[in-house]
């Protein structure tokens, strides 16, 4: 009994292991069509009202776009709690991940996030998410700094279940796209919710019931 | 050195007259083929007939039911125009355009039947022969491709009317149009489940794209359109809007989608192959927007991302 939920545990540990390193792929992917410096390539060919607008705004673009993709990575390789051998692994990705997420990508996401596209609806979404992202990390290392780590452990969840909304949301938008065909902004509206909701709720549900 | 020098000044030295040479005798020949023009002045006539004449050009061809791939004849109709441009005594110069092929002819006209014969160059694979008569306004008649074998329809009919062309930023898709785009079906593969066996089968079926009311609203040619007014519309739409505008200045489409979104109104005139040079300031920075989110709704649409 007990070695078959040590088995389980380990499928999903490697279902997750490959499922991430498949869409850090994808996301690599998103992050290099920004590379070199194009204020008019991608999601940013309809964005140009708050590019012409707003100068500070392909600052804050940027910043969010090329810190992100780090912030993946090193939440990823911090998650999984090995420190392959290296002194501090662990606690270095994890400072990575905080400072990044604090200082740049949750900051310039709720910026951004005033101007997402699809009006209020969704607007008031990838704020909200924003702040929670914030929050979340700053609880996290709070409670690492205090060596509370039972409770940094669940509060890190909360905040990459949070990051992982990247990978979600643009999941999501395949499916609704594939199923629906719906007009494009009436997708975002749905996707700007269903990206991060679900994934917080799992989060909650594992952290009340299964005692991660 | 000095000698290198030497040569190379003489060598630019040549190069130089004989540009010189090069640019006079062009000149010179210009002017004698303008001086050739302007010797010669074959009267025009019946210059009440000239102008554009545009109606339904139809013709059966083999067509294959997509079901049982079995072949039948099926009428096929386009929007094409006639420009007449000059008769003269002895000959009469034009254009015909259909879907995007605009091609000269020269003829005759026959003045005691108001009739004209009027020949396409040859040299195209859709080349032909027009036969029309003049009644009034309208002009009527047939068309027979010079060679049969390499066309699906060699024969049509042609039944036109003299219309005025004018750009007028107004004209707009009627309210009542068809919005279907017909003419690009999109097959997928759909399961049914039989309630009674509990089997189920799949089945291939095609979807067709449909435009939106947008395609009322806005307005290219006459309005600043923003982002916020492309955000929510699908490729068709965003392709219709931008179309209208080529469609106004008299564009003739190479594409079926577009003829039959155009087609269906009365204001639509096909009279060239090429729009570009007229399209107005405003028109030019909207057609730029919506190819910007043509392009966008073509890459990201359905693609892992925003």
């Amino acid at each position: 009994m007990l070695s078959t939920r040590r088995n389980t545990a380990i499928f999903f540990r490697i279902l997750f292991i490959i499922g991430f390193t498949y869409f850090f792929w994808l996301m690599l992917k998103i992050t290099l069509e920004y590379i070199p410096l194009d204020p008019n390539v991608s999601f940013l060919m309809i964005k140009q009202t708050e590019v012409v607008q707003r100068p500070e705004y392909l600052i804050f673009f940027y910043a969010h776009v090329y810190t992100s993709i780090f912030v993946l990575l090193s939440g990823f390789l911090s998650i999984i709690r090995k420190n392959f051998g290296l002194r501090n692994f662990h606690r270095n990705m994890g400072k990575v991940y905080i400072f990044l997420i604090l200082i740049t990508a949750a900051p310039s996401g709720i910026y951004m996030g005033l101007f997402a596209n699809g009006g209020l609806f969704s607007k008031v979404s990838f704020v909200i998410l924003g702040f929670l992202w914030w929050f979340s990390t700053y609880k996290a290392y709070q409670l690492a700094r205090q060596k509370k780590f039972k409770e940094h452990k669940q509060w890190m969840w909360r905040s990459f279940a949070l990051t992982l909304s990247a990978i979600t949301l643009r999941m999501w938008k395949v499916i609704i796209v594939y199923l629906f065909h719906p007009n494009p902004m009436d997708v975002y509206q749905v996707i700007a919710w269903l990206g991060w909701v679900p994934n917080i709720l799992l989060i909650e549900y594992l952290i009340t019931k299964k005692q991660i | 050195m000095k000698i290198l020098n030497y040569t190379l000044t003489a060598l630019l030295a040549v190069s130089l007259i004989s540009c010189k040479k090069d640019g006079k005798t062009s000149e010179s020949g210009k002017d004698s083929l303008t001086a050739k023009k302007d010797s010669v002045v074959i009267p025009e006539i019946y210059k009440e007939y000239y102008g554009v004449y545009t109606g339904e050009f139809a013709g059966m061809e083999k067509m294959i039911d997509e079901s049982d791939g079995s072949e039948y004849e099926g009428g096929s109709y386009k929007r094409i125009s006639l420009k007449i441009n000059r008769i003269t005594k002895d000959s009469v110069y034009g254009q015909s355009i259909v879907s995007g092929n605009q091609r000269p002819f020269r003829g005759v006209f026959n003045e005691t039947s108001k009739s004209f014969v009027l020949d396409e160059p040859g040299n195209d694979k859709t080349d032909g022969r027009f036969e029309v008569k003049l009644n009034g306004d309208s002009l009527t008649g047939k068309w027979n491709a010079f060679n049969k074998t390499a066309v699906k329809a060699p024969v049509k009919t042609l039944k036109l009317t003299k219309k005025e062309f004018v750009y007028n930023p107004n004209f707009m898709l009627d309210k009542d149009s068809n919005l279907v785009d017909w003419s690009n079906p999109k097959e997928f593969v759909e399961k049914y489940t039989d309630e009674e066996t509990g089997k189920t089968e799949s089945y291939k079926t095609s979807k067709n794209r449909v435009a939106s009311e947008a395609i009322f609203k806005l307005n290219a040619s006459k309005q600043k359109l923003t982002e916020k007014d492309l955000k929510n519309l699908r490729k068709l739409d965003l392709e219709i809007i931008k179309n209208s505008v080529f469609a106004r200045h008299g564009y003739s489409f190479k594409k079926e989608t577009y003829r039959n979104f155009f087609e269906q109104t009365d204001w639509y005139i096909p009279v060239s192959n090429n729009v570009d040079n007229e399209l107005s300031p405003l028109e030019k920075e909207n057609v730029a927007l919506l190819n910007r989110f043509t392009k966008y709704a073509e890459d990201k649409y359905d693609s892992f991302g925003r």
